[in-house]
């Protein structure tokens, strides 16, 4: 994200998905120019751990050349939780139909701004990577 | 498998001498109990009697090693399902402290619970339109809103709210079995009688509840058939309303536990 012109803002929303043995990691800089007064961003950086041999990581860049910019930065870490899988099953949820579920919601913020027939898709797909990953 | 009549006059659930530990601590031992079609069974029990252990050891969660003991629900071996099994063939277990799940509406989650289910016993999956219309009528009666279905589950609902959700649940699940730990807590007196009434709505002649609660309150409500004291893992006493009277004035110091356990 480079920011040029004065009183621009930005937002940058990036949510990772670790399963089985993966890491993932976000890497992102945000820089802004000399003449970029007044300028904004907000990044939040939300992971989610499915299981416990996986991870996450997160690296801001942040470049910033003129001190009248705001910059913000925030980083969340969750995990799926016993008690959730729990409480999804014992309403009949089957256990891959309950991650798949807590993982769309989890990433819902994101979806929901695509276009309806994109956000459908990318459910499935969201579905379709996790089979198999739980257990 | 074709049911003769013989089968249909057994218990709904039967447990059978059941003791379970959680690591090393035994917590059920020799625990025993029958629950036929209809019948409304109260547990009560100081804290630390088991309570919860057995409400979890039911649905299946893990974490509780069952050391003896049978389960037979509806003439299967409990043990040998999953909990989405086990919920799927009509046991439902209300939770004590409902878990939030961020970002999924309660709607969205009420309808793959529903359909979920609805699969696993053949039926059409509803859709969207049809699923709207059979909730709301269901969330009339539990005092809950349109703007609650879109609100994520459980997330910043007030106790009394996650309660009415866990009984709305249990309406729109027709459970054969209801297991209600401590339901009952925390709710104000409107809330206390919202609750009852949807569990009072749900019983029927082939239904069957089991209501875990600390209090006496509840039961001005609900009429139980059994009342239960667990004291050390073990149902020590078992009668009507007349303990709960005894356990309201004097405590469970006034049912002399200990001598009843050993009798």
């Amino acid at each position: 994200m480079v920011h040029i012109g004065k009183d621009t803002k930005s937002r940058i929303i990036s949510k990772g998905i670790s399963a089985g043995k993966s890491n993932s990691t976000y890497r992102g800089l945000v820089r802004v120019q000399p003449k970029a007064q007044n300028s904004r961003n907000y990044t939040q950086c939300d992971s989610l751990l499915i299981g416990s041999y996986c991870g996450a990581h997160t690296v801001p860049y942040i470049e910033s050349a003129n001190s009248s910019a705001k910059i913000e930065h925030e980083a969340t870490t969750s995990k799926i939780s016993e008690d959730q899988l729990f409480y999804c099953r014992q309403r009949g949820i089957g256990e891959e139909e309950a991650v798949a579920l807590i993982v769309n919601g989890f990433c819902r913020e994101v979806l929901q701004e695509l276009p309806m027939e994109f956000a459908v898709e990318a459910q499935k797909l969201v579905a379709i990577s996790l089979e198999g990953s739980v257990g | 498998m074709v049911k003769d009549h013989k089968e249909s006059s057994l218990p709904l659930l039967s447990i059978n001498s059941l003791q379970v530990s959680v690591e090393s601590n035994i917590i059920l031992k020799d625990f025993s109990l029958s629950v036929s079609e209809g019948e409304v069974h109260v547990i009560m029990g100081p804290n630390g009697s088991g309570k919860s252990t057995l409400s979890h050891v039911l649905a299946g969660k893990d974490g509780y090693n069952i050391i003896d003991g049978k389960i037979d629900f509806n003439g299967e071996d409990l043990l040998s399902l999953t909990p989405e099994e086990r919920a799927c063939k009509g046991m439902f277990l209300g939770f004590q402290y409902p878990v939030e799940i961020p970002g999924v509406p309660s709607g969205t989650f009420l309808k793959e619970a529903v359909n979920s289910v609805r699969k696993y016993r053949g039926e059409a999956e509803y859709d969207a339109m049809q699923f709207l219309s059979l909730i709301k009528d269901v969330c009339k009666t539990m005092d809950i809103s349109d703007q609650m279905l879109r609100r994520p589950l459980n997330v910043g609902f007030s106790g009394g709210e996650k309660k009415r959700h866990e009984i709305l649940q249990m309406a729109l699940l027709e459970p054969s079995l209801a297991i209600l730990d401590e339901t009952d807590s925390g709710l104000d007196i409107d809330a206390l009688r919202t609750v009852a009434n949807g569990i009072n709505g749900l019983l029927a002649p082939n239904r069957s509840v089991i209501l875990i609660t600390h209090y006496q309150r509840m039961l001005e409500y609900i009429k139980p058939d059994f009342i239960h004291i667990l004291y050390e893992g073990k149902i020590v006493l078992t009668g009507g309303m007349e303990l709960v009277e005894t356990l309201e004035k004097d405590g469970y110091a006034g049912l002399e536990l200990d001598s009843a356990k050993k009798k």
